[in-house]
Parts: structure tokens; C-alpha cells; sequence
């Protein structure tokens, strides 16, 4: 048996650590499987980083929400843009995409929020936000990957 | 207090929001729509201690830390719901 730690990379979305895929290099864009982020690989003294490469846009949060969803095989519903535009908002004021619909502006509510990611919506149907649904409770797929 | 005034006004509906949450927008379209004038306060706008101040307010009278919350009367509504607001209301 291998005493050899598996090589993981560090999620600064999520705050997670996933699995390092054999064959990826330094530069590659990779997606977070716990959150959707899209991150660039950096090899840095503490291991491998995950670098946001369009930090703070809406282009990062809708493709961050759409690739969650996808992984997650969960739906929107017609609050998507309202939501959007709070994660926006968020953004503006509080430096990050903090669920829109809290007062907490820390990591762990960083959207997909850690509830969220936990399971809320197997759990209760959708999310506290009401921006993540269930399949069978929501109306709008994700759209199709780029 | 500012917030006692606004609250001891009679009749006027009082809105606590967040400012980046959709869901208090929605309750501010529905009341603006039914020309319903309110007061509301968007507490994450609010300094540290007015913030601290409202928040505690906020959970004493529902329990939760949760928005939009409007109080209508003796009416204390949570979240965006437009059937409880038109009872309030009487719409």
C-alpha cells in the first residue's frame, strides 16, 4: 500500500481541496467538482492553487453557478436573474458573491453557500436563497456546457 | 429612536430589506405597485452598531435573522409572501 498523499488542489471558493487529475499542468483551466468554480492551476510553495481567472465578474458567477448546477444535476427557476443581480450587488459591497440573501459576508457563504454544497436542497427543494432547486421542483436546466 | 418613530407610525407598513436580496425587492415592487407607502430600512447598508441594533430587533420580533421582514400593524410578515401582505393590508 502507497504511503503517498494524493495530490490535491486548493478551491479559494470553496475552501476545499480536490483531487489533482493525473496529466493537468501548471496554466491549465480546471473546474471545481464541489463548487464549479473555473480555476487556473498554480503550483505554489504550499501545493497546487486554483486561481480565479475572472474574479469578480458576472461572467465568473453565472458560469460558477451553471457548472454547480450541472455537476449537481440541480435547476433554476425564474428568480435566476433577480438573483444574479443581488450576487452582483453583493460583489460591489462586500468584495465577493456572498449569498444574496444573508446578512453573513464570509467564506463560508460564499455562493454555492457551504449549506448549499452540503445538501440543503436534496433536503429541503431548493436552497435558502431559493436560487438552486431540486430537479423535480425546478423549472430552468442549466445551460449546456461551453 | 428613528426606528421606534417610523414603527409607532400608524398604518404605515415598515420594511426591513437587505439590499441585494431579491426577494425584499419584490416585497417593495408589490407594496410601490398597490401605491402603499412604507418605510423600510436596508439593514446591510446600516454602520456596525445601528446594524447590531436592527439585527436584534429583527430576530426578537420573528426569531430568525431572515428578510424581508415588513410589519403591518400588528402584522409581522417574513419573507416575500403576497397573500399575507394583501391580508394585512386588507387589498
Amino acid at each position: 500500500m502507497s504511503d503517498q498523499k494524493p495530490v490535491r488542489v486548493y478551491c479559494p471558493v470553496c475552501l476545499q481541496r480536490f483531487k489533482f487529475v493525473e496529466g493537468w499542468k501548471e496554466g491549465d483551466l480546471v473546474i471545481c467538482p464541489i463548487c464549479g468554480q473555473k480555476l487556473r492551476l498554480e503550483m505554489t510553495d504550499q501545493g497546487w492553487n486554483g486561481v480565479r481567472p475572472e474574479k469578480g465578474t458576472e461572467k465568473e458567477i453565472r458560469a460558477r453557478a451553471d457548472e454547480f448546477a450541472r455537476i449537481r444535476g440541480y435547476k433554476f427557476n425564474d428568480m435566476k436573474e433577480d438573483i444574479i443581480e443581488g450576487l452582483m450587488g453583493k460583489n460591489s459591497l462586500f468584495g465577493d458573491f456572498y449569498c444574496p440573501c444573508r446578512m453573513m459576508h464570509v467564506g463560508e457563504y460564499q455562493c454555492p453557500c457551504q449549506p448549499t454544497r452540503a445538501g440543503d436542497v436534496e433536503t429541503n427543494g431548493k436552497c435558502y436563497c431559493g436560487f438552486f432547486w431540486r430537479k423535480d421542483l425546478g423549472a430552468i436546466d442549466p445551460p449546456p456546457r461551453p | 429612536m428613528c426606528l421606534m418613530v417610523k414603527e409607532d407610525a400608524k398604518d404605515k407598513p415598515m420594511v426591513y430589506a437587505l439590499s441585494t436580496c431579491p426577494y425584499c425587492k419584490r416585497t417593495k415592487r408589490f407594496l410601490d405597485s398597490h401605491k402603499i407607502a412604507y418605510d423600510s430600512v436596508d439593514v446591510d447598508l446600516l454602520d456596525d452598531a445601528k446594524q447590531d441594533e436592527v439585527m436584534d430587533k429583527v430576530e426578537k420580533m420573528t426569531g430568525k435573522r431572515s428578510f424581508p421582514v415588513v410589519i403591518i400593524g400588528k402584522d409581522i410578515i417574513v419573507g416575500h409572501d403576497e397573500d399575507k401582505l394583501k391580508k394585512a393590508l386588507r387589498l
